[in-house]
């Protein structure tokens, strides 16, 4: 891991930030810029709770379940499913994708939180073999534009891209009107709390993309990115994503004490920015190889700006990487060190 | 509306969100083709229209024809909103 990096003295963002620059104090321009637009961004999230509770008042008076919650078993979706069930009141099916990298710790919390809420719970495992390759390829090509891995590294991305494509296909399916997952702001931005994932406009945007990881990987990936014509034909109106946790001011020591009445406690096999994912460790390791910087550093810098989280608390999760994690990772997947050598030149390349 | 100044509020905006500058920013080019916003990207933008402009985007709205470049976004949410006043 880098050690003297320099970083911004009032967040965590460091120097290899894309575009960042420092103050005479070392205060960074997204802290500076954050200040200017406090206002704007209230504003936005005052809108946004409106529009959140006026919606998720609207229940689903055809089907069985009124949202989806994309439930991962970290802390974060753990308190999105709480909050689905106990304060929007909602009927909830509970969708996992399984990886094959979810901690042992993880899938009890998974286990006890559904049952203590009373969710139908649905899981998803890809086979091994596809998504091995698939995160290998995310690893070790250009799949993704770097300004799209400013906030997440191209395998979560990918892996999220699977979750948001299994739970829209799960929503249309079912006629589900909401689909509710557990991204911070920080995570995305305040205009994206409310919004839907209209497939068939945003397919050509997704498509360089896609051609990359098919000619990486293979064309299987489209059995877990794409969804068939014969489904969409079907749409009569596309359900809401909504990032419930965004309308909420929490901490993350108030999120753990929250969900630990379901029975949920913290993996200790997992890395200081993640509570349930063991690639997590190996994904941030390649972004920081590749880029110069941590993926958390916009989320971490965020929570900072919000008072939601001390920098102490945050430098220490950015450096709680357990190392053992990262070579057998690399075997599993198939990548040696030469691979991410490669891929950074291709992403310096095309600057 | 003043075309104008909606136009140089969502240059800013996706200078502010897509690290990028000013002058990287096309008017009559797609954002998508310029490798400038992503398809998450697009999400925002159309939910920054429709608070820039106080206006609904409904599911038939998006389209290319709308959201081929900056100008295309103007026009159609001027439009959207000239409609709906």
């Amino acid at each position: 891991m880098q050690t003297n990096i320099k970083r911004c003295t009032s967040c965590v963002l460091s120097s290899e930030f894309p575009k960042i620059d420092f103050d005479n104090k070392d205060v960074c321009n997204y802290c500076r810029k954050a200040e200017e637009s406090k206002n704007r961004e209230l504003t936005i999230l005052n809108s946004a709770r409106e529009k959140v509770s006026k919606l998720l008042a609207k229940k689903n008076a055809n089907g069985q379940y009124d949202a989806i919650v994309c439930y991962s078993g970290g802390k974060d979706s753990t308190y999105a499913l709480q909050l689905a069930v106990e304060k929007y009141d909602l009927r909830v099916l509970a969708f996992t994708l399984d990886n094959g990298f979810i901690s042992h710790v993880a899938w009890d919390n998974i286990r006890k939180v559904v049952d203590q809420l009373g969710v139908d719970h649905w899981v998803y495992r890809p086979s091994s073999t596809h998504y091995k390759a698939i995160a290998r390829a995310s690893a070790v090509s250009d799949v993704y534009r770097k300004n799209t891995l400013t906030r997440i590294s191209a395998i979560c991305n990918s892996c999220i891209s699977i979750v948001n494509t299994t739970a829209l296909k799960l929503a249309l399916e079912k006629d589900i009107p909401y689909i509710l997952a557990g991204f911070t702001l920080g995570q995305i931005p305040s205009n994206g709390i409310v919004y839907k994932n209209h497939y068939r406009f945003l397919a050509e945007s997704r498509e360089e993309s896609l051609n990359k990881l098919r000619s990486a990987a293979g064309d299987f990936v489209d059995d877990y990115f794409c969804i068939s014509d014969t489904l969409l034909d079907r749409v009569v109106e596309y359900p809401h994503n909504v990032n419930i946790l965004c309308v909420e001011e929490i901490t993350e020591d108030e999120i753990r004490e929250k969900i630990s009445a379901l029975g949920w406690s913290s993996p200790k096999d997992v890395d200081g920015c993640s509570s349930n994912c063991m690639l997590n460790t190996f994904n941030n390791y390649v972004h920081e190889e590749v880029f110069g910087y941590n993926p958390y550093e916009m989320e971490l810098s965020h929570l900072i700006r919000e008072g939601l989280m001390t920098r102490d608390e945050a430098l220490s999760k950015i450096k709680d990487r357990p190392e053992a994690l990262i070579k057998p990772m690399m075997k599993t997947l198939s990548v040696r060190a030469e691979d991410i050598e490669h891929v950074k030149w291709m992403y310096e390349q095309n600057k | 509306m003043d075309k104008s100044a909606a136009t140089d509020a969502l240059v800013q905006f996706i200078c502010d969100n897509y690290l990028v500058e000013k002058e990287e920013v096309p008017l009559d080019k797609s954002l998508i083709d310029e490798a400038i916003i992503d398809s998450f990207g697009l999400i925002e933008i159309a939910s920054f229209l429709e608070n820039h402009f106080s206006i609904k985007i409904q599911d038939n709205d998006l389209i290319r024809e709308n959201f081929g470049s900056i100008e295309k976004m103007i026009a159609f949410a001027a439009g959207k909103k000239t409609s709906a006043d």
